[in-house]
């Protein structure tokens, strides 16, 4: 199972990724049409879309175990 | 489409909701579990999307492109420090019972009822405008839809045809029968919960019917739609390459979503009050922004469709109503109406239920309980007044919307609205993610903060709105107040070049954050502060802070306070599970203590808020108030208390252990005392046969003169042997007292030949092996063993061996032997015999100092027992040792082992070094 810490950490890099990618000025390195599609439009979709990917994947990383441990959160 | 029609479908919608609502928290089985699940959760998140969204955003997008995404992206971003900031949330909230932002923020600031009710007052004005935008919304669809024709001026129509006057009816109708029922001891709301699910699900699915019905419906796809809108230069200027088209302005408004996706109040109800379970978190930390993504993806074409097919005076806000219309499908568009009345309902009905909770516990319970004069410290059930109060604000939130709505929002896009709200609730972030993260945070810091973002907030969003809507003149915004240009409310010191929203966002934040950390960290906090601080940032539970407080009081009034406001039933099984859970009989406790009078604190809180719980439980428990002193006293106390058992503990053991070596001691000194009692005896017995005997035969001697010369001569020969014996004898005993005084026998250090000393050894005892008969075999398997010592010394071990074997041996058969061989660094003597042997556990005894064995009272001793006693001290100044195995001949075998020699440089070498380390 992925450490909590670990988790938390791999999450607070992809904030720092997406702050990074979806805000001026990288945001203005994009623009005009690829193939008759706006290119920014691709572009905010397709890193949204990868984003939540990888957020995914490091919170359903061995949450199956989380699941089945008892609730100790809530005395 | 007639207006019967539209109303029958939308009432139908909401009785639908409503059903499924009463059926979660009515039947017991399969729906009801449905809140049990993480998508559910997921999906009620999702009621920030509001018809903003649904409405607003593509009339945005219409606009300017695609800056209506980061709303959307701003609560992903925020979703990824979910694990941080929201987790901690969640335990902080369910831990303390907290059921609204203000109470969290009261509860964190030392359960501050004035800092809840700010932070009430606040969000109620901030979220004003944003249901007046809801309102807004439908009604200007509902006109749209029924093809009056009148959209752009709702505000306008007499009052009673108002359709926003009727959605705010039935809207409030319906908040009020979802969020203010019954009451709750969590403020839980399943049906709610369900319902704004079930309404998600709708919207998404209507917005993307709409989508796909545009980009495959009327066009060929999306690439068609995308190339033939990029031949009209309006839109393909909207997406050319610019280096600076995006700035302040888009980073301010991430932020704002970032932040309001925690501190609106719907979202906290939601997220946090709702939340049955913490690890549902988990899932909706990415699926929520997966639903967010699915809902925008159609937002872009459909708003380039809109402008391209619809006249460019169309309101841009009802374009997904009006493309389906203008293309001949009102199906469609009503299936967009239904869509948009969803977000917009679910928005309304979780916002004025959690509105309604934190103005009813946090501003207007805590004034009534003060007012003395309506007694209802003495009433015994306030439930029902609790559930009129919550119901009244909900109507006079909705209330408020409406005016706002009429008098002010009618020149106002909806995102522009939604944005005003999103900076008011923003002031609450400082407080909320300071508290849970810094331990200085203070209360007056909080205070300032909070208010003084709130004032900028409301000089430079809500007052130009009221401006711009003729309130005010026009001049304020121009000119500032008094032509004053500085202080010109969209250019606030001369910072130009932001939209509003930037622009206050920017000095409200600016100026929030200031005043909050710099009065923190200017001020003091006060004892009970500091543990609320504690509390929270170390989200210590609160039971394990308890004893900050001793408060206690008795069960019997505590239960009657909980009942007024739980009801008799709820309050009783709640008491009953803690005191099962703590192991208290229930039936026989009176006297509550100060982890009860917590918990029942807690149970209110959960109800009425944490500031006004405070205030009733105080009214019945005896307090004691510690001051820093008492505090850090009982601090202190423990520590000692701990501190003093720990050395406790450690001494006991020391003394454990010493006693154990004290026993030990003991049982070695009464040993050796019994030894010294038994050497005195021996020596005296061994002294005194020969010197009696000595004297016997000297008396026979003097007294008999007549006696033949041989008897003279045998008899003479006796007293000589005697008198021999008795001075080996007092040797022996001197050179034992010597060895055992000092430690060490003047040694010779000097290399020695073993084998010599074993064949010298041998010959001078060849007459005593003869006398008894015993054959010697001498094995030498070495031609030479050199070790360091002392010749003399070494002799004497070998004889006193060799001596014992002759004695022990079989009398008239007896053999032994004596063999000399070497392994790896030592050499081994082994002297062994055919004689009775020596048990097992007399091998150790043996050598002690006379230690015969046999039975001392029938057997003549053979010897004086203090040959092996010495022969073990000389072999371990020797550095060697000396025991006892099992002859192959059955008798006893004495094994001497000796170390090498070291080689002639290496002595040379070892002796330098002696020399050296003695100088």
């Amino acid at each position: 199972m992925l450490r909590r810490t670990v988790r938390r950490d791999r999450m607070v890099g992809l904030f720092a990724a997406g702050a990074l990618l979806f805000n001026p000025p990288i945001l203005n390195l994009i623009g005009g049409t690829v193939f008759g599609w706006p290119a920014l439009y691709l572009y905010i979709f397709g890193v949204w879309i990868a984003l939540i990917a990888a957020a995914a994947f490091i919170l359903e990383q061995g949450s199956d175990n989380e699941e089945r441990r008892p609730d100790e959160t809530r005395r | 489409m007639s207006q019967h029609l539209i109303i029958i479908a939308a009432v139908a919608y909401l009785i639908l909701l409503f059903a499924v609502a009463y059926l979660v928290e009515h039947t017991g089985g399969r729906v009801s579990r449905l809140t049990g699940s993480s998508l559910v959760y997921t999906l009620s998140l999702a009621v920030y999307c509001s018809s903003w969204t649904f409405n607003g955003g593509v009339g945005r997008a219409s606009q300017s492109g695609l800056d209506f995404l980061p709303i959307y992206l701003g609560p992903t971003l925020a979703f990824c420090l979910g694990p941080i900031v929201i987790r901690r949330m969640l335990k902080i909230s369910h831990a303390h019972r907290i059921t609204s932002i203000a109470d969290l923020i009261g509860a964190r600031f030392g359960k501050s009822g004035g800092l809840a009710a700010l932070v009430t007052i606040i969000a109620v004005i901030g979220l004003v405008p944003y249901i007046a935008l809801q309102l807004k919304s439908i009604s200007s669809g509902f006109a749209v839809l029924s093809a009056s024709g009148e959209a752009a001026d709702v505000g306008t129509k007499p009052v009673l045809t108002d359709g926003a006057l009727w959605s705010a009816i039935v809207l409030t109708v319906f908040a009020m029968l979802f969020g203010s029922r019954s009451i709750h001891p969590r403020e839980h709301h399943p049906g709610m919960v369900v319902a704004v699910a079930l309404e998600s699900i709708l919207k998404l699915i209507s917005l993307t019917a709409i989508g796909l019905f545009i980009g495959y419906g009327l066009f060929n796809g999306f690439g068609d739609l995308f190339s033939k809108a990029a031949a009209i230069p309006d839109i393909r200027s909207i997406f050319a390459h610019s280096p600076d088209r995006y700035g302040y302005n888009w980073i301010a408004m991430t932020l704002l979503a970032m932040v309001a996706v925690f501190c609106l109040p719907r979202q906290f109800q939601i997220m946090v009050v709702e939340n049955v379970d913490e690890r549902h978190l988990n899932r909706a930390l990415w699926l929520f922004p997966l639903y967010l993504l699915a809902i925008n993806l159609f937002v872009l074409p459909i708003a380039i469709a809109g402008r391209m097919m619809l006249p460019t005076d169309t309101d841009p806000d009802n374009l997904v109503l009006a493309v389906p219309l203008a293309s001949g499908y009102p199906i469609v568009a009503l299936i967009a109406f239904l869509g948009g009345l969803s977000a917009a309902a679910s928005m309304v009905v979780v916002e004025t239920t959690a509105l309604s909770l934190m103005v009813c516990n946090d501003v207007v319970m805590p004034a009534l309980l003060r007012v003395k004069a309506l007694g209802l410290e003495r009433k015994a059930d306030l439930t029902s007044l609790l559930l009129w109060v919550r119901r009244l604000v909900m109507i006079g939130v909705m209330g408020l919307g409406y005016l706002y709505m009429r008098h002010d929002s009618a020149q106002f896009a909806l995102v522009s609205i939604g944005l005003m709200s999103f900076v008011a609730v923003a002031q609450f972030a400082p407080a909320i993610i300071g508290g849970l993260f810094w331990r200085g945070a203070t209360k007056a810091g909080a205070f300032a903060g909070i208010s003084t973002g709130f004032l900028v907030w409301v000089y430079t969003l809500l007052f130009p709105s009221f401006a711009r809507s003729g309130a005010l003149t026009m001049d304020f915004i121009a000119h500032g107040p008094f032509g004053i240009a500085l202080l010109k409310p969209y250019a606030l010191f001369g910072l130009q070049g932001l939209d509003p929203v930037t622009h206050s966002t920017f000095w409200s934040l600016i100026a929030n954050v200031g005043c909050f950390v710099g009065v923190s960290l200017a001020g003091r906090q006060s004892p009970v502060e500091r543990a609320h601080a504690a509390m929270f940032v170390e989200a210590v539970h609160p039971g394990d802070a308890a004893q900050i407080w001793r408060r206690t009081a008795l069960i019997p009034d505590l239960m009657s306070l909980a009942s007024r406001f739980l009801g008799r039933e709820k309050a009783a099984s709640a008491y009953a599970e803690w005191a099962a859970k703590r192991g208290l009989d229930a039936r026989t406790v009176v006297q509550a203590d100060t982890q009860t009078v917590l918990f029942y604190e807690r149970l209110l809180a959960g109800v009425i808020g944490a500031a006004s719980a405070r205030v009733l439980v105080d009214a019945i428990v005896e307090e004691e108030p510690l001051g820093v002193d008492e505090i850090m006293r009982i601090l202190d106390e423990t520590s000692r208390v701990i501190e003093a058992n720990r050395q406790l503990e450690e001494k006991s053991r020391a003394l454990e252990a010493a006693t154990a070596e004290l026993k030990e001691a003991n049982d070695r000194l009464q040993l050796l005392d019994r030894l010294k009692d038994d050497f005195v005896a021996t020596v005296n017995h061994e002294l005194r046969t020969p010197l009696s005997s000595i004297r016997a035969f000297s008396e026979i001697l003097r007294d008999h003169p007549d006696l033949t010369l041989g008897e003279r001569h045998e008899f003479l020969r006796i007293v000589i042997t005697e008198s021999e014996r008795l001075t080996r004898l007092i040797n022996q005993l001197l050179d034992l007292s010597k060895i055992e005084a000092s430690g060490t026998v003047p040694r010779a250090d000097v290399p020695v030949d073993l084998a010599t000393i074993a064949r010298e050894s041998a010959a001078a005892l060849d007459q005593v092996f003869a006398t008894n008969g015993v054959a010697l075999h001498l094995e030498i398997e070495t031609p030479s063993a050199l070790v360091l010592g002392d010749h003399d010394r070494l002799v004497q071990v070998l004889i006193n061996l060799l001596g014992n074997a002759a004695k022990f041996a079989l009398p008239g058969s007896g053999h032994a032997h004596l063999t000399l061989s070497r392994t790896g660094n030592t050499f081994e003597l082994a002297v062994g015999d055919n004689g009775p042997g020596i048990r097992q556990k007399d091998r150790k005894v043996v050598f002690e100092r006379f230690r015969q064995l046999g039975d001392t009272m029938n057997d003549k001793p053979h010897g004086a027992g203090l040959g092996l006693a010495i022969s073990q001290r000389i072999v371990m100044q020797h550095g060697g040792r000396i025991w006892i195995e099992e002859s192959r001949f059955g008798g006893a075998l004495f094994k001497v082992s000796l170390p090498c020699a070291p080689s002639k440089g290496r002595r040379a070498k070892a002796k330098a070094l002696q020399n050296a380390a003695v100088s």
